[in-house]
């Protein structure tokens, strides 16, 4: 199994960089992650918590919620989810959540 | 223009198109040329296989159709030579002028290497079928593409990231995002608040209704991605006062088995076929997807199992069309929608020749399409069909190969809003348009659909 080294810790993660176990995902691993899913700098208030949220989802539900529910539970518009992850919230927002790749047409 | 020669190593290594199989170089050759003579053998293909297989006069006419090629210009994104790469196997092992006289007659030995090159080739083709419009032998490129990839799968070369969803699928009760049945259902409550919210009543998204004459299928990601989508099409079934349920057990209308395998093809039919048996439904509609609306409604008859023929299929396109003709549903002055274009998907335009469909709902919902050039058969692929927009690690090459050409007829358009009845293409065209740095909105049919209809207080 691939791992990645991120602020001097190991992870297990698929061939895609995603975290492979929900429960060892911290959040300096989201920090260390933020630059290659072109996040400038420190990750900020917003950042938290629409990650908080999709793991609070995922932890329920075993997947990540409807695009359309993530803005409308946070007060956000897509564009906005677009500037806090820029490549996008299947990849860069679920990656840096800790959460399994979304796979299919997402 | 030439051809280069078969064993030529290609192509591009920039991009990730190698998967890899267990089997030794030399097994894969004997089992490659077994499959082949096995899909030679079978009714279904004999014909227009060998038909394809015998004729291309190499005019290279498809050179100047496929958007591949003309992106990179490279002969080995040449719809031609890439279906050559099987046809001289074809010649040499299954045609009597080609075991006698090989070369002569474009025949050749398999080589581990011409393997190599068809597991890149037969994937850089997204089967868009543009270039079988115009060929004047009416050789048809795709079906080529198809084989040769059913028979790369045979021998164990199939794309990862396909391969995974297909796996979550045909796991129980599965399906190729993984949305489990709770979440589903959380997602349908949410798009049943969400509907309230837009149009002030309750608009149901039935589960499990026994009975219903329609049982909706959506490609499941849309339970993701296409809120507006798929409230657009409760929106149509609600005004047209039709009975119509989703499925709890199976509600995904995704089929992949059609880019590599129709085993699972087959297998993936009969089990949404089930799903709509077990609630006894008489038509099965596929929501805003093309190649599951062709999976479903090509292969029905061919691969759905006898006990489910009598089930209807259509697409969501045909039934809202006909809910307008039947005045089951009808359209308010349209509020300004800003301008639009539509893009033909490949698999409900030249596949299944829905064409105007769509163009007639837009219209009667008073939107003005500004059509994209050319449009519809000759419409270019958004550059991720065949499978390829569920690759994350081909991105770069839908961005700046697959859809180089479609990025540019988008932007030429002007338009605001770009409409796509297919989650592939629209999954693409969002990645395109933010990637080329086009200023476009990019949205389903039903979306804009769903919010002209007037009368929705009806049922």
């Amino acid at each position: 199994m691939p791992t990645i080294e991120l602020a001097g810790k190991t992870y297990e993660v698929d061939e895609d960089g995603f975290l492979e176990d929900l429960d060892k995902w911290n959040e300096e691993f989201a920090q260390a992650y933020a630059s290659t899913e072109d996040i400038q700098g420190t990750l900020t208030e917003e950042h938290w918590k629409l990650i908080h949220y999709l793991r609070n989802y995922f932890q329920q539900f075993g997947i990540a919620p409807m695009i359309r529910k993530v803005c409308k539970d946070n007060g956000i518009d897509m564009k906005k989810l677009y500037e806090l992850f820029p490549t996008g919230p299947a990849k860069g927002a679920c990656k840096l959540a800790g959460l399994s790749k979304p796979t299919g047409c997402v | 223009m030439l051809h280069p020669p078969l064993d030529q190593q290609p192509i591009d290594p920039a991009y990730p198109f190698r998967s890899e199989s267990p089997l030794s170089r030399e097994e894969r050759k004997a089992r490659f040329l077994g499959a082949l003579k096995g899909i030679l053998e079978l009714d279904l293909y004999d014909r227009p296989l060998k038909m394809y297989l015998d004729t291309c006069a190499r005019c290279n006419n498809c050179a100047g159709q496929c958007p591949v090629f003309q992106a990179t210009g490279d002969v080995h994104d040449l719809p031609a030579w890439r279906s050559d790469l099987l046809r001289r196997v074809y010649r040499r092992y299954f045609t009597p002028s080609g075991r006698l006289l090989g070369r002569l007659v474009g025949a050749k030995k398999l080589t581990a290497g011409d393997i190599d090159a068809m597991v890149e080739a037969f994937y850089r083709c997204t089967m868009c079928r543009r270039c079988a419009v115009h060929c004047p032998l009416a050789v048809d490129n795709a079906l080529i593409t198809r084989i040769g990839r059913v028979l790369l799968a045979e021998i164990g070369f199939v794309p990862k990231n396909i391969t995974v969803s297909v796996a979550a699928q045909l796991a129980k009760g599965g399906n190729t995002s993984s949305i489990p049945p709770a979440a589903f259902i959380d997602t349908l409550d949410f798009l049943e608040e969400e509907l309230v919210d837009e149009t002030g009543i309750n608009i149901p998204i039935p589960r499990d209704v026994e009975g219903a004459e329609y049982f909706f299928a959506a490609p499941v990601s849309d339970y993701i991605m296409e809120a507006d989508t798929l409230m657009g099409i409760a929106r149509v079934f609600h005004a047209a006062g039709a009975s119509w349920t989703v499925g709890t057990e199976n509600y995904d209308a995704i089929n992949y088995g059609l880019f590599y395998s129709d085993d699972k093809l087959e297998e993936i039919l009969n089990r949404l076929l089930a799903e709509v048996r077990r609630l006894k439904c008489g038509t099965l509609v596929i929501g805003e997807c093309g190649h599951a609306t062709k999976a479903a409604l090509l292969f029905h008859k061919v691969f759905g199992r006898s006990e489910y023929r009598d089930i209807r299929i259509e697409s969501i396109l045909q039934v809202t069309r006909r809910f307008l003709a039947e005045g089951k549903i009808s359209f308010a002055a349209s509020k300004d929608q800003g301008s639009v274009t539509y893009h033909d998907p490949c698999n409900l335009g030249r596949g299944l020749g829905l064409y105007e469909e769509p163009r007639e709902l837009l219209a009667a919902a008073g939107i003005e399409v500004v059509e994209m050039q050319p449009n519809r058969e000759m419409n270019l692929c958004c550059g991720g069909g065949g499978g390829l927009v569920v690759a994350p690690d081909l991105h770069d090459w839908r961005m700046s190969v697959g859809g180089l050409l479609k990025a540019e007829q988008l932007r030429a358009t002007g338009a605001k809003t770009v409409v796509a009845p297919c989650a592939n293409c629209k999954k693409q065209l969002r990645e395109l348009v933010q990637h080329h740095n086009i200023d476009m909105e990019v949205a389903g049919l039903h979306d804009l659909v769903g919010r002209a209809l007037t009368r929705e207080e009806k049922a």
